[in-house]
């Protein structure tokens, strides 16, 4: 390129030059002098100059190289300043850094398209909440729907499996799906090595394991293939390996071994009843759609046969409130061509949240960078003026600001690209919560057209404004030397805009932060501190009696550790769990038409109110004589006798449900369950050892523990385990507080990301401030030096600097609050009893922000209050 | 900018340079005698407005160029017409005929 150019260049010089001299010797030749003689032939020839420039138009057109010949100058003007440099790649690193970060993560959680055949052609099958949620099938609706739906051509059901498998004499809990048989032909994938499961594998003891579980146990061994492995205490074969790349169905899911759906009640040691039960929806389902087919008419489809399906279903079921609620209910077909909606659902809120509050952040690097470049310009003024004064145009000189702005734009979308690399794997790290999540970040054409995009519009945002004002300016006054004050307004605007907008982010930020402040302090009717829980996992299932047995047995193991203050076991404990609604019929209480007639239900071992902490307010506690046999008994909340009995005694009244009489022993405080936000139930504890049939995994055990940490107990629990039973392992250990945590993942995500984003808005204001008030200051300083010398005190001139603040910050402050109370509304659902425009978040950003900002002038304040009038005055 | 102008004269430059160089290959001082030559009191043609016009043609493939040693033993750039210039050359001499005609017959009808 750079070398076709030269020879180009001395082509038209030659050229050129062929004529001149011919023309010359045609004179000289006629007797002219030689000297007169070339004269001559450059006169007639015109300006070669001029000619040689539009020779070269020709060639490259003029933008081109104009456009060369800018970026040239400006990567040598920004060599030379090495400090602005790295202070405006850096600003616009961290904006578009964050901005690439959280769009890769959008990208990774809804739009990557699955790695199948055709992804576009897959839909989900799903029934449809009142809010839109999609959610799982039953079986017989799967089937209905399979064999009913004219629009497809195959569909699948599919649960994911948690089990622990052992290879090799290593025992591993690994994720699996279950699917029926078109699984495979539906997604349209070839395996790595053997075969997939299809028709005739329905229950077969057979296995398919992902690429990335071949690689890890086998080493990409084609001899795995017939190898058997045991998942609880099922042996099963491996008949063959997906294809690389292929994990799952649903984006962040891993599952590393593949089995067919009838065979989980054998690994898992269950009926077969839930092959005919309408309501155990636990499936996902897809289908592939007939070529020329809509999601849309697939998915009326899908309504016409729900229909006539829940109205002859759903009217066996006996309660009319919950007969009510079903009824209600919709199905419909979703494009899944980026797999199953579980994250999108649980994600997308806080996603699209961030997105907005780095698009801010990327306003303020935008803004930050503006002033950077206009206070560059003011410094440059005489070399604008120069160029101006050798005849550059408004557009040359804008454009030499866009060419600026651009190379700092690559710069900084090359630094922000590796940067958001960094932070999207961090915020993996924090959606995953301990958990996996196999989500791929890795940049695609969607992330680079994305950061192209923004970069473009920073750079465009950042150099327009100090670009168009350069075009202002006046050739005369500024060769002279004097000021003008046209750039100063901008920059004022820009500070005010920089104010405005970390004063929107704050708040967002104390808004986020309160509400995390308001659900950890949530009257939960628990005492959670001090307390250690686990749960168990199994390879064999037991009888019901001795499952009753290990059950007590895993308590009074529990409750024998040393500092161990209660020990309980529970199907749900408080907050992190949510119980199981059951239609009752209470003695003495009438349920009017349209009421909700299903309370919440527990089932729990004795002592469990000593661990949660929750008061027993009448009666008695569970004992070891409430036993499979003894009467049936229960202990209800305080909701619930409020509820139904108002001021009656509620003791010794009976509450029927499912068919047993269970008569009130005890009332108990109210406790939350199911996540801090939800609201208290109408409980009802009935005790573990009553309740046969179910299996000691279904329960979490827990213990209170005085003093120290209650994860001490990991370790002894882990040895105790297996004592009680060789099959028994002690699964997920930790303390309650932690617990907690996981369930309030969204939340502490928007309050630190929040909160760090707040924080950066702040110093970046503050950054803003100080850099315009030590220039004025610089510039007022012959004034500063009349008022000391006409007496001011050093107090009067700090006092004076300030107040230019303030005139920054409350209009920045007013404009801020604007655009939040027009913003924080979409967030309303991710708070909790804090409004959008909580007046105290309001306040909070306000004082953080002015005093930041106040921090920041007082450092020129003070230099201005310390000039020597003497030295002021001599200044110019 | 010159290639933003397209003027009359411009066009008739175009012309006039397919016209010369479809005789013989020759090169641009050639070029510039010749139209001098023929029209010496008619058109005032600056000899430097030659080459950019030539350069442009040889841009759209009207014309060829290639370097040669010249009548005076030097090197020099020697343009030839293509098939393609040809062709232009033709249209635009029919071009030329018909708007002269029209002018012609206009001002004929005028008097």
């Amino acid at each position: 390129m750079f070398f076709r150019e030269k020879r180009l260049e001395r082509q038209l010089q030659s050229e050129v030059q062929y004529h001149l001299d011919r023309t010359a010797q045609s004179y000289i030749a006629q007797g002219m002098d030689p000297a007169e003689a070339h004269r001559r032939a450059r006169l007639e020839f015109g300006g070669a100059t001029q000619i040689q420039e539009d020779l070269r138009d020709v060639h490259s057109p003029r933008w081109l190289a104009d456009l060369r010949q800018d970026l040239i100058y400006a990567a040598r003007t920004l060599r030379r300043s090495p400090g602005f440099l790295a202070c405006a790649v850096l600003t616009l690193a961290l904006g578009i850094g964050a901005n690439t970060a959280i769009f890769s993560l959008i990208d990774a959680v809804m739009l990557q398209p699955l790695p199948v055949r055709d992804p576009s052609g897959l839909i989900q099958i799903a029934r449809l909440s009142k809010t839109g949620d999609s959610r799982a099938v039953s079986y017989p609706l799967f089937e209905y729907f399979r064999d009913r739906l004219s629009s497809i051509s195959g569909a699948f059901a599919e649960m994911s499996i948690v089990n622990t498998i052992t290879l090799g004499g290593v025992e591993e809990n690994v994720y699996g799906d279950a699917v029926t048989s078109q699984y495979y032909s539906v997604l349209g994938l070839t395996p790595a090595a053997g075969r997939l499961l299809g028709p005739g594998d329905e229950t077969a003891p057979v296995a398919v394991i992902s690429y990335a579980f071949w690689q890890r146990r086998f080493g990409l061994d084609p001899a795995a293939v017939g190898k058997t492995f045991v998942a609880d205490r099922t042996v099963l074969t491996i008949v063959g390996v997906e294809p690389p790349g292929f994990s799952s169905i649903a984006h962040g899911r891993t599952s590393d071994f593949t089995v067919p759906l009838f065979m989980t009640e054998q690994i898992n040691g269950g009926s077969s009843e839930w092959r005919q039960h309408w309501d155990m929806n636990f499936l996902a389902m897809m289908a592939r759609l007939k070529p020329g087919v809509t999601v849309d008419r697939a998915s009326a489809e899908v309504y016409a046969l729900f229909v006539p399906w829940r109205n002859s279903t759903y009217a066996a079921i006996q309660s009319a409130f919950t007969r009510n609620l079903f009824l209600k209910e919709q199905a419909a077909a979703l494009p899944a061509a980026a797999g199953l909606n579980g994250l999108r659902y649980e994600f997308f809120e806080p996603l699209a949240v961030l997105m907005c509050i780095v698009a801010l952040v990327l306003l303020l690097a935008c803004a930050n960078l503006s002033g950077l470049l206009l206070a560059r310009a003011a410094s440059r003024q005489r070399e604008i003026s120069i160029r101006r004064a050798l005849g550059a145009g408004n557009g040359r000189l804008t454009r030499q600001y866009l060419a600026e702005s651009l190379l700092l734009a690559v710069c900084g979308a090359a630094v922000g690209f590796a940067l958001a690399q960094w932070f999207s794997r961090a915020l993996i790290a924090m959606m995953a919560n301990g958990d996996q999540l196999d989500l791929s970040v890795s940049p695609d054409w969607r992330i680079l057209a994305f950061t192209g995009a923004i970069s473009l519009i920073a750079c465009i945002l950042a150099g327009l404004a100090p670009g168009l004002n350069a075009g202002k300016g006046n050739v005369n006054p500024a060769l002279k030397q004097v000021r003008s004050g046209g750039h100063r307004r901008l920059g004022r605007a820009l500070v005010v805009a920089q104010l405005g907008i970390s004063m929107t982010l704050l708040i967002g930020a104390s808004l986020f932060i309160r509400t995390l402040v308001k659900l950890y302090n949530v009257d939960t009717g628990i005492r959670t501190e001090g307390v250690f829980l686990f749960n168990l996992s199994t390879k064999t299932p037991f009888a019901p009696a001795r499952a009753l047995e290990i059950e007590s047995a895993i308590v009074g193991r529990l409750q024998s550790m040393p500092g161990v203050v209660a020990g309980s076991a529970a199907a749900m404990p408080p907050i992190a769990g949510g119980l199981w609604d059951q239609r009752v019929q209470i003695e003495g209480y009438v349920i009017h038409p349209g009421e909700d007639d299903t309370v919440a239900f527990n089932a729990i071992a004795p002592k469990y109110f000593g661990v949660t902490g929750t008061p027993l307010l009448l009666g008695r506690d569970f004992n070891e004589r409430d036993v499979a046999g003894s009467p049936p008994v229960a202990i209800v909340s305080q909701l619930f006798v409020r509820s139904f009995f108002g001021g009656q005694p509620p003791l010794g009244r009976h509450v029927t449900s499912a068919n047993v009489r269970y008569e009130i022993v005890g009332v108990a405080g109210d406790a939350k369950y199911g996540g801090l936000r939800a609201p208290m139930s109408k409980t009802m504890y009935i005790p573990m050892l009553q309740r046969v049939g179910a299996r000691p995994t279904g329960y979490t055990y827990f213990a209170r523990v005085a003093g120290g940490d209650p994860m001490r107990l990991a370790p002894l629990m882990e040895r105790a385990v297996p004592e009680v039973d060789p099959a028994l392992r002690m699964r997920t250990p930790q303390t309650y507080a932690d617990a907690i945590d996981q369930s309030t993942l969204n939340e502490r995500m928007m309050a630190t990301l929040g909160g760090f984003f707040g924080l950066l808005a702040l110093i970046v204001a503050s950054l803003g401030i100080f850099g315009i008030m030590a220039f004025q200051v610089s510039r007022r300083i012959n004034e500063l030096g009349v008022r000391m010398a006409l007496g001011a005190t050093r107090g009067n001139i700090v006092i004076l600097v300030l107040r230019e603040v303030a005139m920054l910050l409350i209009p920045g402050c007013l404009a801020g609050c604007m655009a939040a109370v027009c913003l924080t509304r979409f967030a309303k659902s991710m708070l909790f009893e804090v409004t959008p425009t909580d007046p105290a978040a309001f306040s909070l950003a306000a004082v953080a922000l002015a005093v930041a900002t106040l921090a920041a002038g007082f450092l020129p304040a003070l230099r201005a209050s310390r000039t020597d009038p003497m030295t002021a005055l001599r200044h110019e | 900018m010159a290639s933003d102008k397209s003027d009359l004269l411009q066009g008739t430059l175009d012309m006039l340079v397919l016209k010369i160089v479809a005789l013989e290959p020759v090169h641009g001082y050639g070029i510039a005698q010749r139209i001098q030559q023929i029209s010496r009191e008619v058109l005032q043609v600056q000899q430097g407005s030659l080459y950019p016009a030539l350069h442009r043609l040889e841009k759209r493939g009207w014309l060829r160029a290639d370097w040669r040693e010249s009548e005076t033993g030097r090197e020099a750039k020697f343009y030839s017409l293509t098939r393609l210039g040809r062709t232009q050359l033709e249209a635009e001499t029919a071009n030329w005929d018909r708007l002269a005609g029209a002018v012609a017959l206009i001002l004929k009808t005028v008097e």
